[in-house]
């Protein structure tokens, strides 16, 4: 009995492993291949005398791709995408909790089912309309491209988070003699505050991934990071090892913002499922 | 003054509050008394304007408040679920209402009243903790606090006395009508307890499904009940309630034909009805009034009194009686018993839509 439980626990620890390897393998793999020099990109696994000149490649914009700009503009496009969704998202989210109004659902529904739709299904259009509204390639544009992603995610996630408040806390507020504004910034906004962190984080991360807006919409002056990355595969030979570590650099913001807001995370993404 | 008339609210198919009609005057401190369900809380979020009413009108001080917000009633309104704000210390919950635009007060005379009202409820030690880390008991009188903080045209309380413990809430029960803010502020206080209501209330409202089924002072409520519910809403041990007819005389007679009770009713002979006294009007042994035999059941002491429940026929009725008057009595020893005539309570018998209408004295 002892002797079987213990196996299965061996078991189990063994399958993970794998699991573990398996999926760390082309983490590992992109690792490899951003710190091979050129000529030994094709020719060696595992062996191979490793060097940082691909790094300094991609970030000292030679090879003719203003890498660094790509990753300045995925930067701005992916926080003013987030922010944005937030400043419309937020009251969107909040009203949809508290109140019923005639097409209330519908109208909610219709902003989750921007998510259903492939984006290429959209794209064609949109390139036309940003063609002649002049949105083509700018910051605006993507902005407002990405409020197709972020938004419907923050909007959602957050509206759970307000219909899981009780009413109450802001009923005590208008009758302390706010009004209801006030009753939604002073009290309701901040109990939702980890929550307010989990989704945006989780709204940055889809934004700042985004492949298929940016290499429609964008040519050179607001592409993104995804796109940018891909550059460096064009020409004769393509340069594998630029592109991994272009894809490693660029994993670093989001990281590092998962990172700074860790503590609210486990908070904020269990808040709703557990009952105090 | 509040005053709601012809309010009803819905709930989808459940009806919270039907047709309810309720009058408190200026000044005055009115218990509404009912169970769970009945309509209390939303009767006081109409008031607040936190409900709207399907149909209705709600006043205070003689306008309607048809289309006025919450914030702009003027009332102050202490929830059941306390609706403290869980992010902030026990101060800046009563600060809360005195930092808003419509009740502020420059902070040192905020500081100042904040303290008066912590040293009433006797929280003065507990302001710098977050709500988070106070008991259940503590955080009903902040709550109770954030009400008695501002000036209000009304204060309306929600059980604000429930989940205090038995010494403490006794306590604040006498001292709650004392606070100066209480004594001249209308207050609506909800209640399911009947003992706070008899306690605390210069009027009682009894609501039941919606609807004010009785609204009077104490005396009012307990000598002339609307109905068999109401007379066992007060008092404990219950009042009695036993079943019978009107004979051909226009007496009483229980259903066993034991109890015979001369009474002067205007009903029927044959109808079904219930007689009712309460425990503290029956005296064990002779004295005026009507007489009744019977046995002891069991006796069961109260501390300086004693609860002696006494066999007439088939039925039981319980008495009080004096620790003294009680002594060497053992089951089944005979007794005898009196109450006076204008004790007595004639009810209807219940039926299974509503309780019995009390129809005589």
């Amino acid at each position: 009995m002892m002797f079987r439980k213990r196996l299965l626990g061996w078991l189990a620890d063994a399958a993970l492993i794998l699991y573990f390897l398996f999926a760390l393998f082309p983490i590992a793999w992109m690792v490899i291949l951003s710190l091979k020099p050129t000529n030994e990109l094709f020719s060696t696994y595992f062996s191979f005398s490793p060097t940082l000149d691909g790094y300094r490649t991609v970030l000292g914009d030679s090879e003719g791709i203003p890498f660094v700009r790509f990753f300045v503009n995925s930067l701005v496009v992916s926080l003013g995408a987030v922010a944005l969704s937030l400043i419309v998202g937020l009251p969107a989210a909040y009203a949809s909790a508290r109140w019923r109004f005639k097409g209330s659902e519908n109208l909610m529904f219709t902003l989750l089912s921007f998510r259903f739709a492939p984006e290429l299904t959209v794209i064609i259009p949109l390139f036309v309309l940003y063609q002649k509204l002049g949105l083509f390639d700018t910051y605006v544009g993507m902005v407002w491209v990405l409020q197709l992603v972020t938004l419907p995610l923050i909007v959602w996630i957050m509206r759970s988070y307000f219909a899981d408040l009780t009413p109450e806390l802001e009923q005590a507020a208008l009758l302390d003699g706010y009004t209801r504004k006030q009753a939604f910034v002073r009290v309701a906004l901040p109990l939702v505050k980890p929550g307010v962190a989990a989704v945006s984080l989780l709204a940055f991360i889809f934004a700042w991934n985004n492949f298929v807006f940016p290499l429609i919409l964008t040519s050179n002056e607001a592409q993104t990071v995804t796109v940018g990355a891909l550059s460096f595969l064009g020409g004769d030979r393509p340069k594998y090892n630029l592109t991994a570590a272009a894809a490693l650099v660029s994993v670093v913001p989001p990281l590092l913002l998962a990172l700074t807001i860790q503590r609210y995370l486990v908070r904020g993404l269990s808040f709703g499922a557990v009952k105090s | 003054m509040i005053r709601l008339s012809g309010v009803r609210k819905t709930y989808g198919k459940v009806t919270a509050l039907d047709d309810l009609e309720l009058d408190v005057r200026e000044g005055e401190f009115f218990c509404l008394l009912g169970p769970s369900g009945a309509g209390k809380t939303t009767t006081l979020k109409t008031v607040a304007g936190l409900e709207t009413p399907d149909a209705g009108t709600v006043e205070l001080d003689g306008r309607d408040m048809r289309g006025v917000e919450p914030y702009d009633r003027g009332v102050a309104m202490c929830f059941e679920s306390y609706a403290l704000y869980p992010h902030k210390s026990a101060y800046d919950n009563l600060a809360s209402p005195l930092r808003s635009p419509r009740h502020r007060l420059p902070a040192a005379q905020a500081r100042e009243r904040i303290g008066e009202i912590a040293e009433l409820l006797g929280i003065s030690a507990l302001l710098d903790r977050p709500v988070g880390r106070l008991s259940n008991g503590q955080r009903q009188r902040v709550a109770l606090g954030r009400v008695l903080v501002r000036p209000a045209r009304a204060f309306l309380l929600d059980e604000p006395l429930s989940h205090l413990d038995a010494k403490l809430r006794q306590q604040m029960r006498a001292e709650l009508k004392a606070i100066g803010a209480v004594r001249r502020t209308t207050t609506l206080y909800v209640t399911h307890d009947s003992v706070e209501a008899l306690a605390l209330g210069d009027r009682i409202g009894v609501i039941r499904d919606g609807r004010i089924v009785q609204t009077g002072t104490r005396e009012e409520i307990w000598y002339r009940p609307y109905d068999t519910e109401v007379a066992r809403a007060f008092g404990r041990p219950r009042i009695n309630l036993l079943p019978g007819t009107i004979a051909a005389d226009g007496g009483f007679r229980s259903a066993d034909g034991e109890v015979e009770l001369p009474i002067r009713a205007e009903a029927a002979p044959g109808t079904q009805v219930l007689i009712g006294v309460r425990p503290r009007d029956l005296t064990l042994g002779e004295s005026s009034g009507h007489e009744l035999a019977g046995t002891v059941y069991v006796t069961e002491v109260l501390g300086r009194s004693v609860e002696v429940t006494v066999r007439l026929g088939e039925q039981h009725v319980s008495l009080v009686a004096p620790r003294g008057d009680t002594a060497g009595l053992r089951p089944d020893d005979p007794v005898r018993l009196s109450v006076r005539p204008e004790n007595l309570l004639l009810f209807e018998a219940d039926r299974p839509e509503r309780p019995g209408r009390r129809i005589g004295q």
